[in-house]
């Protein structure tokens, strides 16, 4: 796991993802040491490339480029996706990038096109020879993600979420989960919060659960994995469980302890992590947000809540009272 | 024409600059045009000024440039121009007067405009013979201490014009300040059309932007959310901004319950994706000079509601024919107004649709052509008529030191600064 070195942040959140939006490196094949910021224009440099993004419903993006005029788009010419932190064969993909009116290149990423989970910088390289250039944001017209809702029978749901990086560059965040379970609303409560989703890629049937893990270090204290059951109410392919509290709060052994949680969508059947990734919202962590509550354990009162992590999964925070 | 523009800092970002900037770039397809701006901190201006605008600096801040002044002497020490009173007086020194003198000695353009009140003042005061002299009032008087006006009441006579961003302030300008032969017309800020199709008014959110700043009153927003929340339940609501009282509507947002409708989204730039993803713009201000925002959500189709504060959205919005407009710091009005345009879907699209035709009254082209009607009358009536133009000039003089004369006695007797 790269720790980035810039940002602040608690042990938790290290856990949760290694692909925080720190830009950390400069991908290896582009060779040289580029400061991952938007080049200053220097002399004889070309203008700075900008791409227009645009969603379909279906998971599908197209990419509108604005190119130089001097430079007319070679055959090879191609948007560059690069997996941030990757250096395997799939970890680039090419789209060609062709005319489109004047002064305009356009490539498509089509939603069949899989995309490793995570985060993909984007570079034009216009087929001069020259190394890729990053690609800076122009504007992101993801209308049509807002209230996605693909058929619930999708096998392996792909998304992709266009934003600008901290340092203004082009980036995607890339989700491909199958089966999915997606969380909508969610009610907190003292006694406990009550999760509504839609299950994808996944029928539910007999024994369909609802699992809270403990997310702890292995190696610290010897307390035991611990994990909490609830049943799932299914109607079709939406759900509803209510998570007690209680149940967590009366193993929580020290600090801020985080709770993943997956579905089980019948007896024996894989997990499912619960996340929400079907709206148009890179990073849902500060977007959706929920108050934590009060809980009694003991002596001790403690604060329980809901939270996405910085992947866009859905957990559960059970905080002692010095953390608060 | 020969147009220069001064500006505290084109470097930064706020809403001034971006309006100069739109200004500047549409007049500069038929005229010469500059902006000179006093400070400058950074190597690149942050919005986009086009190839044909030229800009200047006239006092540098960048610390790593050669040519970093910050250091020098004269500039810790303070203004004696550039008034007291002015809310950037801190910024304004020894150095930047000298600078700003000397610049507007030598200014040989047809028509210069000051962008805030107390670079308006060096205009007024330090603007060789011959240039149209122009005022920009980006805020409005009202907002300005007593000191302020008493120090543009001294000033502004020696100006040819003072723009306002709306006809209720022109108005308190020409009432409280009274400028004899100095023009006082209201010109809009300028929106560009968005380069993405507008909203179709299908989708259920409520969208707001802005400052997360009191003024803006989000909380009566919110607190209107609620009743919407409760008979609509599938209608949403997204806060763009950042801003000071974040954690307050936070706290606001779940006391309530809201934290499945109501979103604080932070940021956001550009906007106009995010208003093309709503139906109905909302806006709670208790005050608004202008009001951008409403402009910008009309120019993405959709009908505004909003408070009937001052200044602007009376001016803006034609309530019940492309938005609708409320009493402020009333949520059960607001709620009201959301519900109906949510209830009744043919009423939005068609609000919409009218929102979208009657804001293009804002394009730059609209607002650029009526700035140079005016500096076009101003400059006829300079050259046409000289001993008019001189006699303005004269009297203008006059009223300014009489006016200083009394303002200053005034003043010395409450002990009050006012250059």
């Amino acid at each position: 796991m790269t720790a980035p070195s810039q940002l602040t942040v608690t042990g938790d959140e290290m856990k949760e993802s290694s692909a925080i939006d720190q830009e950390p490196r400069v991908p290896a094949s582009a060779g040289t040491n580029r400061p991952e910021r938007p080049a200053e224009p220097a002399e004889g440099a070309p203008v700075e490339l900008r791409a227009d993004c645009i969603a379909d419903s279906a998971g599908g993006l197209t990419f509108d480029l604005n190119a130089p005029q001097e430079t007319p788009a070679a055959w090879s010419a191609a948007l560059v996706l690069r997996l941030r932190g990757g250096d395997g064969a799939d970890d680039e993909v090419r789209l060609p990038l062709g005319p489109n009116g004047a002064g305009c290149l356009r490539a498509v990423l089509p939603s069949t096109v899989p995309l490793a989970e995570g985060r993909w910088n984007a570079y034009a390289d216009l087929g001069d020879g020259q190394d890729p250039r990053r690609l800076l944001p122009g504007l992101n017209d993801l209308r049509s993600l807002v209230d996605r809702r693909p058929l619930a029978g999708i096998g392996r749901l792909g998304v992709r979420i266009p934003y600008a990086t901290k340092f203004g560059n082009l980036a995607l965040r890339s989700w491909r989960r199958g089966p999915h379970a997606e969380a909508g609303d969610i009610l907190v409560a003292p006694d406990g919060m009550t999760v509504s989703g839609r299950l994808y890629g996944a029928a539910p049937g007999a024994g369909a659960r609802a699992e809270a893990r403990v997310r702890r270090d292995p190696t610290s204290c010897g307390a035991a994995p611990a994990t909490v059951t609830v049943p799932l109410t299914v109607e079709g392919t939406e759900f509803t469980f209510t998570l007690p509290y209680e149940e967590l709060a009366a193993r929580w052994a020290h600090g801020s302890e985080p709770w993943d949680l997956w579905l089980r969508p019948a007896e024996g059947a894989r997990p499912v992590r619960l996340a929400r990734l079907l709206d148009d919202v890179a990073d849902k962590k500060q977007v959706f947000s929920y108050p934590a509550l009060p809980v009694r354990a003991g002596a001790e009162e403690l604060r329980v809540g809901p939270y996405y992590t910085l992947d866009n999964d859905l957990a559960v925070r059970v905080a002692g009272p010095a953390e608060s | 024409m020969h147009i220069s523009f001064l500006i505290h800092n084109a470097y930064g970002i706020g809403g001034t600059i971006r309006t100069t900037f739109n200004l500047a770039r549409t007049l500069a397809e038929q005229h010469d045009v500059e902006i000179v701006s006093v400070l400058r901190h950074r190597d690149d201006p942050v919005f986009d000024l086009g190839p044909r605008v030229a800009l200047r600096h006239l006092v540098d801040l960048r610390e790593n440039s050669p040519g970093y002044e910050g250091a020098d002497p004269a500039h810790a020490r303070p203004a004696r121009i550039f008034p007291a009173a002015e809310n950037r007086f801190g910024q304004y020194s020894e150095l930047t007067d000298r600078r700003i003198a000397q610049h507007l000695r030598r200014l040989e353009t047809d028509v210069v405009v000051g962008t805030r009140p107390g670079l308006n003042v060096h205009i007024a005061k330090q603007v060789r013979r011959g240039p149209v002299r122009i005022g920009q009032e980006h805020l409005t008087l009202d907002t300005h201490s007593r000191a302020l006006k008493l120090a543009l009441r001294s000033a502004y006579p020696r100006l040819d014009a003072v723009t306002t961003v709306t006809e209720a302030d022109a108005r308190t300008y020409r009432r409280t300040l009274r400028l004899p032969g100095v023009r006082v017309e209201a010109v809009p800020n300028s929106v560009p059309e968005p380069a993405l199709a507008p909203a179709d008014g299908s989708g259920k959110w409520v969208v707001a932007a802005g400052r997360l700043a009191r003024v803006k009153r989000y909380d009566v927003l919110i607190r209107a959310f609620a009743h919407v929340a409760a008979e609509r339940p599938d209608w949403r609501l997204r806060i763009y901004g950042g801003g000071a009282e974040k954690a307050a509507l936070r706290s606001l947002i779940d006391e309530l319950g809201l934290y499945n409708h109501v979103f604080l989204m932070g940021p956001a730039n550009p906007l106009e994706p995010e208003w093309a993803k709503g139906s109905i713009a909302a806006v709670s201000s208790s005050l608004e000079s202008f009001g951008m925002t409403i402009v910008e959500a009309m120019r993405c189709g959709l009908p505004v509601v909003a408070t009937n504060c001052p200044h602007g959205p009376g001016e803006i919005i034609d309530d019940g024919v492309d938005g609708r407009l409320v009493p402020v710091g009333n949520p059960e009005a607001l709620a009201g107004s959301l519900l109906e345009l949510i209830n009744d879907d043919a009423a939005r699209k068609r609000m919409g649709a009218a929102a979208l035709a009657s804001s293009a009254r804002f394009d730059p082209a609209a607002v650029a052509g009526r700035y140079e009607e005016l500096f076009g009358e101003l400059l006829a009536r300079g050259r046409g008529n000289r001993l008019r133009g001189n006699l303005h000039r004269a009297r203008g003089a006059l009223l300014s030191g009489a006016y200083a004369t009394k303002d200053a006695a005034c003043a010395a007797l409450r002990g009050v600064r006012t250059v």
